[in-house]
């Protein structure tokens, strides 16, 4: 028993050094049109400034980290801080220059506009 | 019987452990489930925190993507109820890829520790988490005992 305990911690200083607070994926919702891909994630109780997107080799890397300052004494409490984190694949003709953020009401809504050259078009037929 | 509770509390944490391990390993486990733990109960009705600050008591609801207009709150003595809607926020002409939040109403109900003076309630909100205040009654309000 002890032995496993010392193997459990032994892991979790690999893997989760510098966490305490623990890490849920975030809902969302993706949607997609010829022009854009929209992301909208449920991040209740984290501020702007503790939110983070990282999109790299066709990676989107979505943070968020919920502090809470709290007073008194707990009767219940069944949400706490926490760190919303989830990957997506994204594709690699998403124009990065170009994406938009906002957060209103702990929802993220991500805006990835596509490239020019991966928009679908339609193709003419000249008569010759 | 109730004693033997604390033993499937901490088989839950093991569990609540190896889930968060299978986690780390792979992006999808536990993707469609928001709660921090998954194996308790599930619920349908938003997160709630009660604090208890002296004078008043303190509730936090993660309400997330809905509006203030969308939120009622009814106080009666030392019952609170809250209930809201979520409406959809897809716009039209997309495809959907994942739709994980989607349209809800809810109803929650509290019997809180004291009553609390309904007509000094304050209620925020900010960041999707519904804060309220609730002064106690003055009955209900700790006091100081002088030792004499």
């Amino acid at each position: 028993m002890n032995e496993q305990k010392e193997l459990a911690l032994k892991q979790e200083n690999l893997s989760e050094r510098n966490r305490q607070i623990p890490t849920v994926a975030p809902v969302v919702d993706i949607l997609e049109n010829d022009d854009e891909i929209l992301l909208f994630a449920d991040m209740p109780g984290v501020s702007r400034e503790d939110i983070t997107v990282n999109i790299e080799n066709g990676r989107l890397a979505l943070s968020g980290v919920r502090k809470m300052s709290t007073a008194g004494a707990a009767s219940w409490e069944e949400f706490g801080e926490v760190e919303y984190r989830r990957v997506f694949s994204v594709p690699q003709t998403i124009n990065i220059g170009k994406v938009g953020a906002e957060l209103k009401e702990g929802v993220l809504r991500l805006r990835l506009p596509k490239a020019e050259a991966a928009k679908p078009r339609q193709i003419e037929i000249k008569a010759s | 019987m109730w004693t033997r509770m604390s033993d499937f509390d901490r088989m839950f944490q093991a569990m609540d452990l190896l889930q968060s391990r299978l986690s780390g390993i792979f992006e999808d486990y536990g993707r469609f489930r928001p709660t921090v733990s998954t194996w308790g109960i599930t619920e349908a009705s938003p997160r709630t925190n009660l604090y208890d600050v002296g004078d008043r008591l303190e509730v936090k609801i993660e309400v997330p993507g809905i509006s203030k207009n969308d939120l009622n709150i009814k106080i009666q003595g030392n019952y609170l109820e809250i209930s809201g809607s979520r409406k959809s926020d897809t716009p039209q002409g997309y495809k959907a890829h994942r739709i994980e939040r989607g349209e809800s109403t809810f109803t929650r109900s509290f019997t809180l520790p004291s009553d609390v003076e309904a007509s000094r309630v304050e209620a925020a909100l900010k960041d999707g988490i519904l804060t309220l205040r609730l002064p106690k009654i003055e009955q209900a309000k700790p006091i100081q005992i002088a030792i004499g």
